[in-house]
C-alpha cells in the first residue's frame, strides 16, 4: 500500500491510533489494589522498569487497546484493557521519596495481578 | 527490553528544560523524517509498537546522543531493512554516495 495525499490528514492527526474497536472484559475495576508482575522480556514492552513488582491503584479504565508486547513482533494485537494506575512516589522510588507525591503510570492488563 | 530508552528513574540526567517557543521542527531535514512516517508505515506494512522497538534496539551510546527525528531516521532504516525494502548494502552504499556528492 502506497501513502497518497488524501490519507495523509487523517494519519497526521490521529498518528497510528492503537485502540481495538473490541469487547473484551476488563481484569480490573476501578479502586483495585494491583501489584505489577515482574515482567521482563528482552523483546518489546510498555512497562518501565521501576514498575516491577510495586503496588497501586487502579485510577481509571481506558478502554482496549492493542497490546504492544505482541504487536510489536507480528504476534496479533492480542486487544486488551489499559489503566491509568495510581502509585506512591514512596512505594515507586523508597523511603528517600516525597510522602506527598503520586505518579500516574498507563498499565496493560496483562502487566498486573490483583494484591 | 530493560534497554537505555527505558530511562525513568535514572539519576545523573540533569533536569529537564524544554525550550521556550520549541519549534516544531529545529532543522529542515526533520520535515521529512516526519513525512518518512507517514509514508513508510503505510509502505512499509510495521506496527508503531514495532517502529518502537526499532528505536529501543539502537546501540545505546548512540542512542542518548542522538536526537528525536534521529531516532526515528534509526527506526526506519532497521524496518526498511527487516523488511525486506532495502538492503544493508543499498542503504551505506546511498551513504556513501550522497557523501561524495556533499565535497
Amino acid at each position: 500500500m502506497l501513502l497518497t495525499p488524501d490519507l495523509v490528514p487523517t494519519i497526521v492527526a490521529t498518528g497510528a491510533s492503537a485502540r481495538v474497536n473490541e469487547h473484551v472484559a476488563p481484569r480490573f475495576r476501578v479502586g483495585d489494589r494491583v501489584r505489577v508482575r515482574n515482567h521482563n522480556p528482552t523483546t518489546h514492552t510498555r512497562l518501565p522498569g521501576y514498575l516491577r513488582g510495586k503496588i497501586g491503584i487502579i485510577e481509571q479504565d481506558y478502554g482496549v487497546f492493542a497490546f504492544p508486547d505482541t504487536h510489536a513482533h507480528g504476534l496479533g494485537e492480542k486487544p486488551q484493557h489499559c489503566y491509568s494506575v495510581r502509585f506512591t512516589a514512596r512505594e515507586v522510588w523508597g523511603s528517600l521519596a516525597s510522602d506527598r507525591d503520586t505518579l500516574r503510570v498507563d498499565v496493560f492488563d496483562d502487566y498486573m495481578d490483583l494484591d | 527490553m530493560h534497554g537505555i530508552h527505558d530511562l525513568g528513574g535514572m539519576h545523573g540526567l540533569g533536569p529537564i528544560n524544554p525550550e521556550k517557543d520549541e519549534p516544531v521542527f529545529h532543522e529542515d531535514w526533520e520535515k521529512r523524517a516526519f513525512a518518512l512516517f507517514a509514508g513508510t508505515f503505510v509502505f512499509g506494512g510495521y506496527t508503531v509498537d514495532e517502529f518502537r522497538h526499532e528505536i529501543e534496539k539502537m546501540d545505546p551510546a548512540h542512542y542518548l546522543e542522538a536526537t528525536y527525528y534521529e531516532h526515528w531516521l534509526a527506526a526506519f532504516e532497521g524496518l526498511l531493512i527487516n523488511h525486506g525494502h532495502i538492503t544493508r548494502k543499498e542503504l551505506d552504499d546511498r551513504i556513501a554516495q550522497l557523501k561524495k556528492e556533499s565535497h
